[in-house]
């Protein structure tokens, strides 16, 4: 990686390989995901800074869940480094103008800020746990009887969440070799993606339940109807997420149609560049995991959930979460394809 | 559910003949653009060949049931017609679900079978059946529902065979049921 | 004419996924909505319950029917180019068994299964495992079934053409029988049912009422009656050349194989290439390449070659072939090739090769690959210094080789006509 990005800063040398498998999107993908959760937690953090009454079902396991969806990510990022042994440096030095830089110290400083607001409501929503850990207990309790210690680790969570979004778009945008890369719309786009796919996690979170109900006699399936349905007590939650997931599933939709847009009237190289999504060898997979079945069958589905009109089910979250995933791959893949047109002499 | 009060029960389903016309239609649709009709058993070849291909590449290459989904090696064997159809089979079921509120995780049997029986007969009924179509070809959707409106001879021949097969069994099978 | 849009040239490969992936919403919500996401649903149907499959699919497929005459009438759509899935009547009807069984076992086929998998159904889940684990074991039996999954071919066959029935008779014949379905399904279904099915909203309403489904079967009834005196929906096919495209495809020489290719995939067993000798009868039965058929180019008719076999023509020059790649090409876009320098060059280059006379290593090799497809073909190689002087020596008079160990029948259908059906 460390010699690719050395040599797509120059547009002028153009490795017409595809260096990128699946690591760099599946990373991306995940560190989307934690943004968007760390955004959304720290905002509920804060919100819930003097109430302790408030179902605290996800606010532990979604702290946890990103720590482990995180190191998953940067496994696979590590997978993808050349000189594996030489990660230690990069926390040598730190480059203002580096994008790299940037995300690799973001990323040192997420871990802390994850397990301190997991600690938060460790309290309220594992009691069990914490009549077993009563040290863990008491450092969480003094935490959270402290609402400027909330506050702060809220702030953290959502500058943190906005950095991670962002550096995950602007990573690729600043491999400027690349046609498709080179737009300044790919951070917000990411964000926006990562918050609509931490929102979908959120959502499918709340419908997480164990198996209680026997009624159907088979643990599977019991379990399995679990996890479809929204979990007692948090139904208006659910509702509030499906409103959020589709403010941010607008937003990404219109975030996507201005790239698109904006990369075909650019130049030539850009032009070829988003035909390789609209119309190209990726178009298919494009419109329909990404535009039709991330976007807008789950903003229709989860609106007529919002309105009360459906049953709510984790059907659309499911769906966000796949197209945010797909999202990912097509844009790096073809991004790896498309290029500047060769200059005469090189 | 810890008795939290069913808001949305689900609807009925539609009228059949209704069901089928426009069924039918989105059969004429699929005529009139792509020139073919509707499928489904196709897909799970691909799927399945891309599969065997991952594990056993060189068993794959020399079996010319497998290999031939591969065709020329030009072309990505999931980037295939009836793969991106039965997707969206699996979405439009999905959305008409949602719709009527008719998606719950449970297990559609009779009164008098167990739920283990139920999911081994689904199962063998699985694997029979996709037997049968890769003879024929094709399944109810690419043999008889297409090749039916077409009037395929082999089609015909076909439909009258499921419901005869069928109905040889059934009578054995009546307690899964009813 | 203009449809089928795909076969038309009006989009390409990329955007007919996203048709399919549209066209399968459409399939799976209609699907759905029928009721076929639930096995017991479907199950019914085999004891007289309930006959939403025979009621739902039988209303599908003469919708289809009738639509589809009407639009090839109407000059709007092409039947010719609507794919037919090839007959093979001993596998169909087999094939059909064994899928009926594992119907009514199952509970589901695989379209329906999707749906019911996709609605949370666990019954369906597992059915959709059970499919993958058939189609494994489909997959290994395969190569010792082959001949009897390929016997009784009989190519794209309508049942109009083969009882020679009139098309519109035929359509509006399936339309009454439908119909005279539906009303003898909803009398069984009031007489074993339990009478929650088909009491309301069917033809048998006791009501005077022309309702909703009433009407939409007199429609269907009526669009059955002008097929009837209709005529033949395959008449009237135009066919379109674009002179253009012809001659640079001509042009850019990507209309021939060379003997050397053919021959080898031919002893791959590749089955790439459907090979048609143009050349008479007599000539044919002397000596033809393996596995190739014969049509006289007298007899060469556009529907003689579906549109989805790659074709490659031959005769004893590349003259016959050119003309009936011409012929081929004028009746729509399709896959087909003239095999370069007939079947002399065959001969001269694949039967009988010559070895060099001064061979370096890289020729000599090149040469015993040639000569051992020569021998596996029936040839006989020949040695150096015959082929020294132009003209050559003529080759050995041709003569049937008898046939090559293993050479793959020629009647079975193309592996893509297999991909584009079900």
């Amino acid at each position: 990686m460390t010699e690719l990005f050395t040599l797509k800063h120059n547009p002028l040398v153009d490795p017409a390989m595809h260096i990128w498998a699946w690591q760099i999107p599946v990373y991306l993908f995940l560190g989307g995901l934690v943004a968007g959760l760390m955004i959304l937690s720290g905002y509920h953090i804060i919100r819930d800074r003097y109430d302790t009454d408030r179902p605290h079902g996800h606010y532990v396991t979604a702290p946890m869940l990103s720590v482990a969806l995180l190191s998953l990510g940067m496994l696979a990022l590590f997978f993808d480094l050349e000189h594996k042994i030489e990660v230690w440096r990069l926390y040598m030095t730190f480059e203002v103008t580096s994008p790299m830089s940037w995300g690799s110290w973001i990323l040192l400083l997420v871990y802390p800020v994850l397990i301190a607001s997991a600690l938060l409501n460790f309290q309220e929503a594992q009691p069990r746990l914490a009549a077993r850990y009563p040290t863990v207990a008491g450092v969480a309790e003094a935490m959270r009887s402290r609402p400027g210690v909330a506050s702060l680790i809220g702030f953290a969570n959502i500058a943190l969440g906005a950095g991670l979004g962002i550096y995950t778009g602007i990573l690729l945008s600043s491999l400027a070799a690349r046609p498709l890369w080179s737009s300044a719309l790919l951070g917000p786009l990411f964000l926006f993606s990562g918050l609509s796919t931490g929102a979908a996690t959120l959502h499918m979170l709340t419908h997480i339940e164990k198996g209680e109900d026997n009624s159907y006699g088979d643990f599977l399936v019991a379990s399995m109807v679990g996890w479809i349905r929204p979990k007692h007590g948090e139904h208006e939650g659910a509702v509030k997420l499906a409103h959020a997931d589709n403010g941010f599933l607008t937003i990404e939709l219109s975030i996507l149609m201005l790239f698109l847009i904006n990369l075909s009237g650019s130049s030539a190289a850009g032009h070829d560049a988003a035909a390789l999504l609209l119309t190209g060898p990726y178009a298919a997979v494009f419109w329909v995991f990404v535009v039709g079945s991330g976007l807008v069958i789950p903003l229709i589905l989860q609106g007529l959930q919002a309105a009360n009109r459906i049953r709510p089910t984790m059907i659309p979250a499911l769906l966000v979460l796949v197209g945010g995933l797909v999202l990912r791959f097509v844009l790096v893949y073809a991004g790896q394809a498309s290029h500047w047109p060769r200059i005469a002499g090189f | 559910m810890n008795s939290a009060p069913e808001t949305h029960p689900p609807k009925p389903y539609w009228n059949p003949y209704v069901a089928g016309f426009l069924l039918g239609l989105v059969l004429l649709a699929s005529f009139v653009v792509m020139g073919r009709g509707l499928g489904a058993s196709g897909a799970f070849g691909s799927v399945t060949a891309v599969a065997m291909h991952a594990v056993a590449p060189a068993h794959v290459q020399n079996n010319p049931f497998y290999s031939e989904y591969f065709g020329d090696g030009s072309s990505n064997p999931l980037k295939d017609w009836l793969v991106f159809e039965v997707l969206g089979v699996c979405v439009g079921g999905l959305i008409s679900g949602a719709l009527a509120n008719r998606i719950s995780v449970k297990i559609e049997k009779g009164p008098h079978v167990s739920n283990g029986w139920r999911l081994v007969g689904a199962f063998v009924g699985g694997a029979m059946m996709m037997i049968g179509a890769k003879l024929a070809l094709g399944c109810t959707s690419g043999q008889a529902l297409t090749g039916g409106a077409v009037l395929n001879l082999g089609s015909w021949a076909f439909m009258i065979c499921v419901f005869a097969g069928a109905y040889a069994l059934a009578y054995f099978f009546r307690r899964q049921w009813l | 004419m203009i449809a089928p849009f795909f076969k038309f040239g009006m989009f390409g490969t990329e955007a007919s996924l996203v048709v399919a992936f549209v066209i399968g919403i459409g399939f799976g919500f209609m699907l759905e909505r029928a009721g076929f996401g639930n096995a017991r649903k479907l199950a019914a149907q085999f004891y007289f319950q309930d006959l939403r499959v025979l009621k739902v699919m039988f209303m599908a497929i003469i919708t289809a029917m009738v639509g589809l005459y009407a639009l090839s009438r109407v000059g709007f759509l092409d039947l010719s180019k609507v794919y037919l899935v090839p007959t093979l009547l001993v596998p169909d009807i087999v094939g059909g068994l064994l899928l009926g069984m594992g119907f009514v076992i199952g509970g589901y086929c695989p379209g329906t299964s999707c749906v019911s998998a996709s609605t949370g159904r666990v019954d369906g889940m597992v059915y959709v495992a059970g499919m993958f684990a058939g189609l494994v074991g489909f997959g290994e039996v395969y190569p010792k079934i082959k001949s009897f999954a390929t016997m009784t071919p009989m190519g794209h066959l309508t049942i109009a053409k083969y009882f020679d029935i009139p098309y519109g008779l035929l359509v509006f014949a399936v339309v009454v029988m439908a119909l005279g379905a539906f009303v003898a399904a909803e009398w069984a279904e009031r007489k074993f049912g339990d009478g929650s099915a088909g009491m309301t909203g069917g033809l048998l309403e006791s009501t005077r009422r022309l309702t909703p489904v009433r009407i939409l079967a007199l429609g269907l009834l009526v669009l059955g009656l002008f097929a009837l005196v209709g005529g033949d929906p395959y008449r009237g096919n135009t066919v379109s050349i674009d002179p253009r495209a012809l001659a640079l495809s001509a042009g850019r020489g990507v209309v021939k194989v060379s003997p050397g290719d053919l021959a080898d995939s031919i002893v791959k067993g590749t089955e790439e290439f459907r090979i048609i000798d143009l050349r008479p009868a007599a000539a044919y039965a002397t000596y033809h390449i393996p596995t190739a058929e014969n049509i006289p180019l007298a007899a060469l008719a556009p529907d003689s070659v579906s549109s989805d076999d790659k074709v490659v023509l031959y005769s004893d020059s590349d003259m016959q072939a050119a003309q009936a790649w011409f012929i081929l090409r004028a009746s729509g876009d399709r896959a087909a090739y003239i095999l370069a320098g007939g079947l002399d060059a065959w001969k001269d280059q694949v039967l009988y090769p010559v070895r060099p006379a001064k061979p370096t290593g890289l020729e000599a090799a090149a040469f015993e690959k040639r000569a051992a497809v020569s021998r596996y073909l029936g040839g006989t190689p020949r040695a150096a210094g015959a082929s020294s002087a132009q003209p050559v020596e003529p080759a050995p008079a041709l003569i049937t080789p008898v046939a090559p160990p293993s050479a793959p029948d020629m009647a079975r259908p193309k592996k893509r006509a297999a991909r584009e059906g079900c």
